[in-house]
Order: structure tokens, then sequence, then C-alpha cells
């Protein structure tokens, strides 16, 4: 069966489907639609499901996962990114905030649709398991780092607004500063983790697999690089006992790094972690 | 239907005129029998709080006479030297119940979107059905009041957002910390507002309390009544270290804590946020404090601007609340024009069947006996095409659009068109007498 058409039809749905999602989530913030609120989200859950059948459907129409280039693994993420604020959302009933994180998948999901190209020329090493554990860790680290800087962001914006006594609309649609820090600590220490994991995995993998492999590679040095900062962030809160503020601007100056990382380093810089 | 109200609100009286007024959960128990026999109420209901004392009342005859109820609630309360009629306003019909409907909705009230009236209305019509006053409009009433006051509360934001300053600081608490339970707050100083907020506090739940006062036995008697500990008043800077939130409240002509002090303490708690609400006039915290990091300080005029635009922003809900009104008015006239229409249909049927089966009996003798079932069956018809048109247009009416005007001017063109009456008699009697 030729699922390509299918596969071209949700290429496109998909970003739509996101455009509209963020436009409902940013009305019902920044507007007064209750109408809209009540669709927010049902409509989330029919975007994020569409997502997981694109995914689906993309694997088995071109014989592999899609993380074989950096715009599949750019679907990839804003699946996970989706998939991580929904179940957010559900647990906490708070969807003040998906307008802010769902808008940073619709980015991502809109690069990919735009720039993704089908490959058929998957070489051996794209089947390996072990580089499923190393890919699913790296998408896991980026997901959960991309929400800790969304709830930073969130948190500066709050903090700037209560500390200038403006009281807008930040003031009455976000939750408090301390729910924000916490859910952006929880992101940023699992998404320590994970890359942690991913760059182990890769370390003891990636020398063996590629003849080639070079421990200056640009993506593992940036990555390293990003590891090197939430690891320092983590520190100076653990230690110094750095709060607040101080905390929430260097998780977003790392995240500046992993957004540099996916994509100056991804595009520009070849190394044998590029797979084209 | 014949619906009147009658009230002195804080729109048309001063308190001392309104406390006159004021009736009791008794004395509104003993009062409405009392307006229903003397007064020829069907129905009535009597809302009673601070700010409003209102009658509403479904007539038992044609008229009522809202002079004589208005000296009938002055005559009660023996009001007579310091209340008058004038104190009062009237609305009857659509009118009164429109009003009912904004006092549920909190719009009438002195602070827009006051969320206990609905309550309070509950309240007045559970004793008029204690008091056996209540009927079948006065029950739907109730049905579509409180359907009101829920859907405004549900769909709008007019109950939204402090309109107290020590309201607005609780506000402002929870917008910085999670979850209040787990926190601590030092009460400087035992001030009015100052006790209010921790008393808004507790009521939130706070972990702990500690209260500081130069008079040490004034800060031991607000401990006894709401919980927590007393500290003495030189150990405030110390405290700081152990409390998220602290409200200040004391008058001193110098501040009582200084920026230096609080940088030192943020140190010391590991720059955990502190939360400082400065209500004491001259202010007690010198505000360069409010500019270290993680240090949230605020004094009156901050909180004040909270309470301005929340009220502001109850007032822009108004529209969406008339919207409501609307929507329950007309639901209620619909229901109304059902009351209405239903037994008007049947008793213009019964009316023209009356006429129809007693012509047929004086002039059955004029037909050969064969011919008689023929001459039933004719008439009928001529009966059912005859109602067949209004019957339609009054149903159509309250089906489609339910505005009540029009159908209910239709129902009384129709009763007195065709001399239909309100126990449904009139039509057979008039029939009774032609030729």
């Amino acid at each position: 069966m030729n699922l390509q058409p299918v596969v071209l039809f949700l290429l496109i749905l998909v970003p739509v489907m996101y455009a509209g999602l963020t436009t409902v989530y940013g009305l019902s913030f920044f507007g007064d639609y209750p109408r809209l609120a009540r669709i927010k989200t049902p409509a989330l859950l029919v975007t994020v499901t569409l997502h997981c059948v694109y995914l689906i459907v993309r694997t088995f129409a071109f014989d592999h996962p899609p993380i074989t280039s950096v715009f599949e693994i750019m679907t990839v993420l804003a699946a996970s990114i989706a998939i991580g604020y929904t179940y957010i959302e559900l647990r906490t009933r708070a969807s003040a905030t998906g307008f802010f994180i769902l808008f940073l998948a619709f980015a991502f999901q809109t690069a990919s649709s735009v720039f993704i190209r089908p490959r058929f020329d998957i070489p051996e090493y794209l089947h390996s398991i072990v580089l499923g554990f190393h890919v699913s860790a790296a998408l896991l680290g980026y997901t959960a780092i991309s929400l800790s800087a969304a709830y930073g962001f969130l948190y500066l914006m709050l903090y700037h607004e209560i500390k200038s006594s403006r009281f807008g609309l930040i003031y009455n649609r976000l939750p408090n500063l301390e729910m924000l820090e916490t859910m952006s600590h929880k992101a940023e220490v699992f998404g320590f983790v994970a890359l942690g994991v991913a760059i182990v995995i890769g370390v003891i993998w990636l020398p063996r697999v590629f003849h080639d492999f070079s421990y200056w590679d640009p993506k593992l040095v940036g990555t390293l690089v990003i590891w090197c900062l939430y690891a320092l962030a983590l520190g100076a809160k653990k230690r110094l006992g750095w709060q607040g503020r101080k905390t929430m601007i260097i998780t977003l100056v790392a995240f500046c790094f992993v957004f540099l990382s996916m994509t100056v380093i991804n595009l520009s810089l070849s190394g044998f972690h590029s797979f084209h | 239907m014949n619906l009147h109200s009658i009230g002195i609100s804080h729109h048309t009286a001063a308190l001392e005129v309104r406390e006159r007024m004021w009736l009791s959960d008794d004395e509104i128990k003993a009062t409405l029998p009392r307006l229903k026999e003397q007064q020829h109420l069907a129905e009535c209901v009597l809302v009673s709080t601070c700010n409003r004392t209102e009658l509403y009342g479904v007539a038992g005859g044609d008229a009522v006479d809202e002079a004589a109820l208005k000296r009938f609630l002055i005559d009660a309360k023996g009001a007579n030297s310091s209340v008058s009629a004038d104190h009062f306003v009237a609305a009857h019909a659509g009118g009164a119940i429109a009003h009912l409907f904004r006092v549920a909705a909190g719009v009438e009230s002195m602070v827009i979107g006051d969320v206990q009236i609905l309550g309070q209305i509950k309240e007045g019509f559970n004793l008029a059905k204690e008091s056996g006053t209540m009927g079948p409009v006065m029950n739907r009433l109730m049905q579509s009041t409180l359907h009101v006051g829920k859907r405004v509360r549900t769909e709008t934001s007019i109950c939204e957002g402090a309109v107290s300053v020590s309201y607005a600081a609780v506000e402002l608490a929870s917008k910085i910390y999670a979850d209040l339970a787990k926190k601590s707050v030092l009460l400087i100083g035992a001030g009015e507002t100052g006790e209010l907020t921790l008393r808004h506090l507790v009521g939130r739940g706070i972990g702990q309390v500690k209260v500081a006062n130069r008079t040490r036995e004034r800060a031991e008697a607000l401990v006894a009544a709401m919980g927590g500990t007393v500290i003495d008043y030189e150990e405030i800077v110390d405290a700081l270290r152990s409390v998220d939130i602290v409200v200040t409240s004391v008058t001193s002509p110098s501040y009582i804590v200084q920026p230096e002090e609080v940088q030192k303490v943020m140190r010391q708690r590991s720059n955990n946020p502190l939360f400082i609400i400065d209500i004491g006039l001259p202010r007690n915290v010198n505000p360069a404090a409010g500019r270290i990091e993680n240090v949230f300080l605020y004094d009156i005029d901050a909180l004040s601007t909270i309470v301005d635009r929340n009220l502001d922003r109850r007032r822009g809900e108004i529209p969406k609340v008339t919207r409501i009104i609307r929507e329950e008015l007309i639901s209620f006239f619909r229901w109304q024009n059902a009351l209405e229409v239903g037994p008007t249909i049947q008793e213009f049927r019964e009316s023209l069947e009356a006429i129809r089966s007693q012509e047929v009996m004086r002039n059955v003798n004029r037909f050969k006996p064969e011919d008689r079932e023929l001459l039933e069956l004719v008439t009928r018809r001529i009966v059912n095409k005859i109602l067949h048109g209004p019957t339609t247009v009054l149903k159509q009416g309250t089906e489609s659009h339910g505005y009540s005007a029009e159908v209910l001017n239709r129902v009384k063109a129709l009763r007195e068109l065709f001399g239909i009456s309100r126990n449904g008699e009139g039509g057979h009697e008039k029939g009774g007498h032609e030729d």
C-alpha cells in the first residue's frame, strides 16, 4: 500500500492544526472567549493524536523511524513537547501556559514540514536499537529542556509584572511563581538526566560505529556545553541556594544554546553526526 | 401575571434608614403570612440584607396597591419616624423580575459582584416556603433566579478578583506561592487592616502564624483568637529569616525594617521569596527593600491598584451579565406564556364546544333522525376549523421567539373578543345567551 500521499497530507495538516491550536490557546489567553476555552483541550488531543498518526504512518511509509535527519527529529521533538504539555494540562488542569508551549511545538513542526525530505538510503547503523535509546534519550532531554525554558520564560514575565506592580494580563492568567519555578526546575532536572544518558550512550556507542568519530564533533561539543550549562545551573541552585529569577535566566541562556545546537550546528557544521 | 416588587436599598436610602427596615428571619416568617392575608397577595417573598429589604409578591386579585404595601412594611417595622414611602422603589411584571435577576447577579450590590447576595436571596425564598407563601410563580422565579446567579458566576468574571485591600494582599500572596498551607506569616502590629489580612490568610489555610506587637497582650489576644505564636517586638528582623509573608501595620515615625537588614536576611534564608505587605501609614519598610531580588514589597497604594483594576474588570463584565439576564427573562416569559396560553386554548375550545352543543341540542328536532349524526359531524368540523387558526398562532408564539408581550397581547385579545373569563366560564354563558 502506498502511504506517501497520506504522509504528504498529514505533513501539511499537522502544522496547520498546530497553527489553529496555538491561535485558540492564544485567543483564550489574551482575549475573553469562553467558547474557545471549552474547545481547547479537545483540540489539543485531536492535534496530538494526528501528530502521532503522522509519525507512525511516516515510519511505515519510509521504513525507518523519523530520526535520520534534523527535520525528522524536529517533528518528533514537536510531538514530544505537545505530548509533555498535554500530560501537564490534564494533570494540573491549568491551561494558561498552553499558548507559549504549543507555540514551540508549532515552530518546530512548521520548520520540519517545510524542510523535511524523504530518505530511502538509510545506513545500517540507523536501524540499531542502541541508536534508538540514544536518540530517545536525547529527544526526551531536549523536550524537557524546551518545557523548562518555556516555564522559565513565563516565570520571568510574571516576576517582572509582580515586581513592577503592573498586574496585567500575565498576572491574571498565569499560575503562581512557585508553580512555574517548580515546573521549570523539574523539567530541567529530567532534561539534564536524559541528556546525560544520551551523551553517555553516544560516547560509548558512536566510536564503535563511526570510523571517522571525533570528540570534536560540533554536535557532541555543543551538547556537552549545554549539559555543562545545565549542570552549572542546577549546581548553583543546590550549592549556592540560588532561586527564582537568576536560575531562570541561566535556564533561558542554556536553551539559547540548545536552539543554536539544533539549528546552526546541525545545518552549517557537518561532522559524522549529521547522517546526510 | 401580576408580579410586583417594592424595595429599599443602598441606592435609595442611607444606612440609618436601611437598618430600620432590616428584618430578621423570625420577623420575615411573621410578616409574610400577614402580608399575604392583609394585602391580598397570592404569593410573596421577602429578602432582607444589610443593603436591601425587598418584597416580591404576586397579586391575588387584579391590582396591587403599592403605596399600601410600602405603608405595611414601614408599619411592620414601626419605622414611620425615619422611613418614608419615597425611600422605596417599585417595579412590576418584567421590571420586577429583571430587578431580582440583577440583584442575584450582584450587579445591584454595593460592591459589584458580591458573592453573598445569592445565598441571601435563596434564604429569602426558603423562609417564604416555610411560611407557606410560595406558589407556582415564586417557585419558578426562585429556580430562574438561582440559575441566573449560577450562570453569572460560571460564565462571567464579575465575582473574580479581590475588591478589598486586605483580600488583595492574599490574592497577591497566592500569585507568588503555590500552597499557602506550607507557608508562614508574621504580623507586625495588630491594626485593623493587618488583622483583617491575617484573618483572610488564616481563612486560606496559611500554615503558621507569628504575631509581634508593641503591646504583647494585644498580640496574645489575637493569637488566642486565630492561633499561632507571639514573638517579641524586638525580634522581628530575626523572624524575617523564617517566615514567607510579612504583614506590617504599626504606627512609627521611621522605617522599622531597612534594606540592609532585608539583604542580610535574604542571604540567610537562601534567597527564598519574601512577600512583605506594608500597610502602615507612614510606611514601615524602607521602599528600597523592594528592589532586592526575590523580595516582593507592596504598600497600600499598590494593593489599591489591584482593587481598582479588579473593580474595573468586574464592571466590564456587566454587558455579559445583562445578556444572561435577558436570556433568562425570555425563558421565564416563555414559561409564563405557556402557563397563559395552554389554559386559554383549552377554555376557548370549551367555550366554542358549549355553543355548538347547545345550538345542536336546540335545533336537533328540525333534522331528520338519519341526518342528526351528520349534523354533529359538520358542526364539530366547523368549530375545529374556527379553532385551528388562533390555536396555531398562539402555540407558535410560545414555541418560537417567546416574546412575551406579543403573546400575552394575543391571549388578552382572544379572551376579550370571545368573552373568555379567567375561570373559563364566560364563553359558555355568553354562548348561552345568544339569540
